[in-house]
């Protein structure tokens, strides 16, 4: 088990074991930074070496990981975060009770998680694994730039996306963040850290910029700490 | 510096051509010309510095054809590989180049450049065994000198040889550093630091892919590297999960500034069969080259000139979408 750098922490209070699924150690090294922040509080990272080749296989692959880390480990947790691309961006209305977008990643993430863990007995001395499903949108990077860059935001894809035209790409975005589009992942991932840790630990203006595709995984993590 | 191959009755590519950019990843079955155009193009390496075929033996060469334009300062010349029809290798180097000084003057220094074109197809045994010291003048063609190749850069280039250490034990945490002792009079042999323990290992130790990831950072931190770099099977022996280190190292040698190196992009010309080194390409289609074979002809075909693609991609990885078959560059069934 790793161990990320602890926020503040109440003596006693028991330490969250947390998984993290994402597409590349540069992500992850960034989305340890974010998911410390929301929490605000010590965890621990279990099964550290989850990883998954982008979407469709981060969906593919989520079942078989979720019981794995039901069944054989101890993870209170599990931590999902995934590009959008050029998929539907989730709204307050797939948040509607019983709703299903089929394109929406985050409708599809927790879709997968609802039939997973549904139907698997307690272990190791809980229900289940904890969701957190976060959608960057389009991708990371546009995370990366939260306040540095007041043009990228959730609400300036949507509206680029309903009328044709995009305010940036995916590989605007990459040089925007890493000054090439084709960085290395050590360059990658030096500039995810430093970009994430530019927010200390606030991430109101991630939730405020993001409120979909940052928000939901705040919320998601935050309701951890509440009585299911 | 190649800016396209054009074959004519050449093995299985009776009529195809390529494009070529800094960047190139080959794909497609075997026989499909990959290893056919990197065999071109060392041919064109070993003709062009010898005398160019005379215009009574170059009327002779009504066999295979292999044409290659340049990018500019060269975009002048025009050089073609021929041989009579009952000849199997192309053996006649032929020459257009504006007249006058200039033209041979470009002529001279393009040949010059040529001569820097080296292809790769790594050999973990070689590897394995110690080097010739004094052979350290470039990585060979199995990279069986490596040993001498680092050794003599540790040496004349110790900054470049401690950033490619660095890499290689941030890629490989389980080592520490790398060395290089001496082996009778004249060999060098390779060794490299546990990090848990602090023991040293020998080549002959190494697992074969710690050999192969240590041969392409080899090539990628090459402080003075070759033209034209082709290597084979750039996937050959590692880990899925590290072919984004593969990649990162042979982009370093084609886009330098990114890295800030401040030398000239060498020109990679990589093959593979990895449907998980091609996804790591997905944003850069054009990088991409599908070697297709039906029957007995082989074409190549630049996955960013496909209008359909970017739509197939939104459902499917795209070494997903390779291994199915839809793209094609897959081998007959």
């Amino acid at each position: 088990m790793n161990q990320p750098s602890s926020p503040v922490h109440s003596p006693g209070a028991p330490v969250l074991k947390v998984a993290f699924l994402s597409e590349s150690p540069a992500d992850e090294a960034a989305l340890h930074i974010l998911v410390g922040a929301v929490l605000k509080t010590p965890f621990t990272i279990v099964q550290s070496s989850l990883r998954a080749r982008g979407w469709p296989s981060v969906e593919q692959v989520l079942p078989a990981i979720l019981r794995h880390l039901h069944f054989k480990t101890d993870a209170d947790g599990l931590v999902v975060v995934v590009d959008s691309d050029d998929s539907p961006v989730h709204t307050a209305e797939h948040e509607t009770p019983g709703y299903y977008h089929p394109h929406c990643r985050i409708c599809r993430l927790r879709g997968v998680f609802r039939r997973v863990l549904k139907n698997l007995p307690p272990a190791r001395g809980r229900d289940r694994v904890l969701r957190a499903v976060g959608v960057a949108v389009p991708a990371v990077e546009a995370w990366y730039l939260c306040g540095r860059d007041t043009s990228v935001t959730e609400e300036a894809w949507v509206k680029g996306q309903a009328t044709g035209r995009v305010p940036y790409t995916r590989a605007e975005l990459k040089w925007r963040v890493y000054g090439t589009e084709r960085p290395t992942l050590m360059h990658e991932t030096r500039r995810a850290v430093q970009e994430v840790t530019r927010h200390h630990g606030d991430v109101r203006r991630l939730e405020n910029d993001f409120p979909q595709g940052f928000g939901s995984l705040a919320r998601d993590l935050r309701s951890w700490s509440r009585p299911a | 510096m190649i800016a396209a191959v054009h074959f004519r009755n050449f093995k299985a590519l009776r009529s195809a051509a390529v494009r070529l950019r800094a960047f190139n990843l080959l794909i497609g079955p075997s026989g499909s010309g990959k290893t056919s155009l990197i065999q071109a193009l060392l041919r064109l390496r070993t003709l062009s510095g010898l005398p160019v075929a005379r215009a009574d033996e170059a009327k002779r060469a009504d066999g295979p054809q292999i044409d290659f334009h340049f990018d500019p300062p060269f975009d002048d010349v025009r050089v073609t590989l021929g041989c009579s029809a009952h000849e199997l290798v192309c053996n006649l180097l032929t020459v257009d180049h504006p007249p006058g000084i200039a033209g041979e003057g470009q002529w001279g220094e393009l040949r010059t450049r040529l001569q820097s074109i080296r292809a790769f197809l790594f050999d973990h045994n070689a590897m394995a065994m110690p080097a010739k010291a004094k052979d350290d003048a470039g990585l060979a063609s199995n990279a069986g000198n490596i040993a001498a190749v680092l050794q003599a850069r540790r040496a004349r280039f110790p900054g470049s040889m401690a950033r490619m250490e660095a890499e290689f034990c941030r890629i490989m945490p389980e080592f520490a550093g790398l060395d290089f002792r001496p082996l009778g009079e004249d060999r060098v042999e390779l060794f490299a630091k546990l990090a848990e323990d602090g023991d040293w290992i020998s080549a002959d130790n190494l697992s074969q892919g710690t050999l192969y990831l240590l041969a392409v950072l080899t090539l990628g931190h090459d402080p003075d590297p070759p033209g034209v770099v082709c290597l084979e099977e750039a996937d050959r022996g590692v880990h899925p999960r590290l072919l984004r280190e593969v990649r990162d190292s042979l982009y370093r040698l084609s886009y330098p500034l990114v890295e800030k190196g401040g030398r000239a992009p060498v020109q990679v010309i990589a093959t593979t069969h990895s449907p998980y080194l091609l996804d790591l390409f997905s944003d850069h289609l054009d990088e991409i080259v599908l070697s297709n074979k039906q029957g007995n002809a082989a074409t190549f075909e630049r996955l960013s000139e496909r209008s359909d693609v970017l739509e197939l991609m939104k459902e499917a990885h795209l070494g997903d979408l390779w291994f199915s078959g839809i793209l094609g560059g897959v081998p007959c069934e």
